[in-house]
């Protein structure tokens, strides 16, 4: 038997042929997929995730208001009856206690409303018969 | 080597992209189809990985450092690309690559972009049974004709291991036509 030496005998072509006009039409064909192929393309299911982690802010935004607004109410928006009727009923504070938190303006404020005249004031010093009484308090 | 780096910036540049591509596919389009149709054998799975080959490419010039030359850089995605697709074929068809190579090459006579005889057909029979970095080299070598410097870029190895891969191939090859 002959032995077959690859390099002594005539070159063996691979045998492989395109069709006509292939690397005519090729690299129109690649042109036309480039710019497609580089367009960033969101998958799926990153576009679930994101709708899923909006979905998830709003929630929590949601549940977190009440809080939010129980901890920013301010004192203005609480009722002046409720505040009246606490101090009155349910508080410790004695008339004393009150004045002693009253500053000054409030004092002279709480003057021009009670508006009594000298000649009231007077008189009533006068008619009162506790008055040893009171000013021994 | 000045002229490939202008020819990289070009690449990288978007005014001058779309005309750089342009020639970068006139240039490599012949030699990388029939580096890959070497490989998968069948001109349209050639065809589907030259494509891929192509659009990989222009997506990862951007990261392309110029530490290899174009050409072995295109040529290894190229390689990548047919070996990953042969492969993947391999998987769906729930054969082994050997298998899918051996039945591939039982169509050449059958395919009508084939033009070759029963040496050509004993050729590929007897590369099949190489292993497959010695099939790579042969054809490489031997079909593609590119030099071992070439082929050593291409494939990250030393031209000494090349030289004997190839000896070690041809050998082979020699045995099996022999006998057959």
């Amino acid at each position: 038997m002959k032995t077959f030496k690859l390099e002594s005998e005539p070159k063996i072509k691979s045998g492989f042929i395109v069709p006509e006009h292939y690397f005519d039409d090729f690299s129109k064909k690649v042109l036309s997929k480039i710019p497609k192929e580089n367009t960033k393309v969101m998958p799926l299911f990153q576009k679930r995730k994101t709708v899923f982690l909006a979905v998830a802010a709003i929630l929590v935004i949601g549940l977190l208001l009440p809080i939010y607004n129980q901890f920013t109410k301010s004192y203005d928006e609480i009722e002046t009856t409720f505040l009246e009727n606490h101090l009155t009923y349910q508080s410790n504070l004695n008339s004393y206690d009150l004045i002693s938190e009253l500053e000054e303006e409030d004092l002279t404020k709480l003057g021009t409303t009670i508006g009594l005249k000298d000649e009231v004031i007077e008189d009533i010093l006068v008619t009162n018969s506790d008055l040893e009484k009171l000013i021994l308090e | 080597m000045q002229e490939e780096k202008d020819f990289i910036q070009k690449l990288l540049h978007p005014n001058t992209q779309n005309e750089a591509f342009k020639k970068l596919l006139q240039d490599f389009q012949k030699p990388l189809y029939f580096h890959i149709r070497t490989i998968v054998l069948n001109h349209d799975d050639a065809d589907d990985v030259l494509q891929n080959t192509f659009i990989k490419v222009f997506q990862n010039l951007k990261n392309f450092k110029g530490d290899s030359k174009l050409f072995s850089w295109m040529y290894r995605i190229a390689t990548n690309e047919a070996l990953t697709f042969i492969k993947q074929k391999a998987l769906k068809n729930k054969v082994s690559s050997e298998d899918l190579q051996n039945k591939t090459i039982d169509n050449l006579k059958a395919d009508v972009y084939f033009d070759g005889d029963d040496i050509q057909i004993k050729l590929q029979k007897a590369i099949a049974i190489l292993p497959k970095k010695q099939q790579l080299v042969f054809k490489m070598k031997y079909f593609e004709e590119l030099k071992y410097e070439e082929i050593a870029a291409i494939l990250e190895t030393s031209v000494g291991a090349l030289k004997a891969s190839y000896h070690h191939a041809v050998k082979k090859i020699e045995a099996y036509i022999t006998s057959n």
